[in-house]
This record gives C-alpha cells, structure tokens and sequence, in this order.
C-alpha cells in the first residue's frame, strides 16, 4: 500500500485486531455513511463499543501501540496513538436503542480482508435527526438522498 | 456476432464479480440478456448481409464507443432513472455515489477523509 495515504495499513490492522481478539464494536457516524458509499465527508472514525472496559480492547490498542485516555471533566473518553489518530469512540448514540438491538440490524463492509460492522444509513440518519446539530442538519439531505438510490438499487436487484 | 455467455461468465468471474450484480449494475434485466443471447446474431440483419457480401467480419467495420464514454452514458441513464423515480434527490448525489459504489469500501472512506482536511490554498 503506498505510504502517506490517509487512513492506511496501521488503521486497517487496528480494525482488523479487533475483530480478531473478538471485541465487539461498529463503526458509526459519517464514516460508517461514507464506507456504504454515501457521498460526505468527516475527519475521524467514529468507534461503538458495546464495552470499553473490555480487557480484549486494551489487548489490541497494546499491539498497535495505541491507548485509551479516560473521560476527563467534559471529554469523553479517547485513543491516543499513531494507528487509532483517525478513531473518535462514540460512548452514546443518541435515538438509537442499546449496541445489541443495533448491532443485529447492522450492515457489514469489508474492510482490508475483514468483515467489520458498521451503523445502517437509516439508523445514522434516525440518531443525526434526533441530535438536531447544525452541522448534522447540513448533512442530512445527501444520507437521506444516499438512502434512497440505495433502496432503488435494492429493489432493481430483486426485479433483476 | 451472438454473444457467448461462457466468455461473459468467465469475464464476470475475472472481475470477482457475479452475472445478477453485473445486471443490475447495467440496468439490464435478465430477460433481456438471455432473450439476446439465444439470437444467432444480436446484430441487425441488414449488417450481416453487408458483411457477408463483401466477405469480411461485422467487426471490419464496426467502431466501438470509446469505453469511458460507453461507461458514462450509461452511468448518466442510471443517475436518470433513479431521478425520475425520485425527483427530490439531487443528481449529483446520485452520481457520485454510483461512483463510490464503484470503489472498495476502504477507498470510499479515504476519499471521505481527504476531502474534509483543510484544502491547500497558495
């Protein structure tokens, strides 16, 4: 893979670890919308965990070379490393029932040979709708719009 | 000139790619393929008769559609049909996102990550 690209090897082998050591985890936010092709952009890789105090997870960031800065005052919690830079974690998705309940509608993508479980376009679109942010209102149009052609593209697959 | 679906199997097979993906990728229902693929020739008759008087193949003087060109008409039809479908969501929505579909997911995220750092500006 060629050098200086933005999110590379170390962020896939991250990803990859995960699933390895079997720590259950989704990606939300823009970069799940962006991974099922959705035209938008974000800064960061939003990480659900469904347990942040899971030994397996401290395991991973350990290999990578990461680790997990708690909560101090108003932050929340955060990963700290060259390979987990990108990742932001998620501590709550607002709207949205438990990480189970969601994680049994999640979608999967395939992401440097592993399967990783990201956060619906619907469901994004439900939790963004309920935050209200000006910033999530702007974006808004092209998840609703990304949904639509994905619908369209689902319902042409079942009359082909 | 008929079509062989064993090269096109086998075409679909290099791409790692199946026949009902390709299909609905290119908007052609299946009816329509196999409806062709059973013609002796998918060509008009007039063309074959050219051809086989001059005694050359169809393929002497046929010119094929650049590929790119082939490849955008086609993207604009789908970007047309959904559209027409769906006439709140905006085009360029449609067609970029046809054009993500087309990427790995890894390559979706990383142009999603690019375009929001800070642009260069000299």
């Amino acid at each position: 893979m060629p050098k200086n690209l933005i999110f590379d090897d170390k962020e896939v082998a991250f990803l990859r670890e995960l699933k390895r050591q079997k720590v259950q985890f989704m990606i939300v936010g823009l970069s799940a919308a962006a991974l099922q092709g959705a035209p938008v952009v974000t800064q960061d890789i939003d990480l659900w965990f469904k347990d942040l105090e899971d030994p397996n997870l401290r395991k991973v960031l350990k290999k990578v070379g990461g680790i997990l800065v708690p909560s101090i005052g108003l932050n929340p919690p955060m990963l700290a490393g060259d390979a987990v830079k990108l990742f932001d974690i998620v501590v709550h998705m607002h709207g949205l029932g438990s990480f189970d309940e969601e994680l049994r509608k999640a979608a999967t993508v395939n992401l440097g040979g592993s399967r990783i479980n990201v956060l619906p376009l619907s469901r994004i679109i439900k939790s963004k709708s309920v935050l209200g942010r000006e910033k999530d209102r702007i974006v808004m149009k092209a998840l609703r719009d990304a949904l639509h052609i994905k619908q369209a593209m689902f319902i042409r697959r079942r009359q082909t | 000139m008929k079509i062989s679906m064993q090269k096109l199997g086998r075409i679909c097979l290099e791409r790692k790619t199946s026949l009902s993906e390709v299909l609905v990728q290119s908007q052609v229902s299946r009816n329509a393929l196999y409806s062709l693929a059973r013609k002796d020739s998918v060509l008009p008759r007039s063309i074959d008769a050219i051809a086989a008087h001059l005694n050359v193949r169809v393929s002497d003087f046929l010119e094929e559609e650049d590929v790119l060109v082939a490849k955008s008409r086609l993207l604009l039809r789908m970007v047309n049909r959904i559209a027409e479908k769906h006439p709140g969501i905006d085009r360029d929505n449609i067609r970029h996102m046809f054009l993500l579909l087309e990427e790995k997911p890894v390559e979706r995220l990383r142009r999603a990550l690019v375009r929001a750092q800070k642009p260069d500006i000299r």
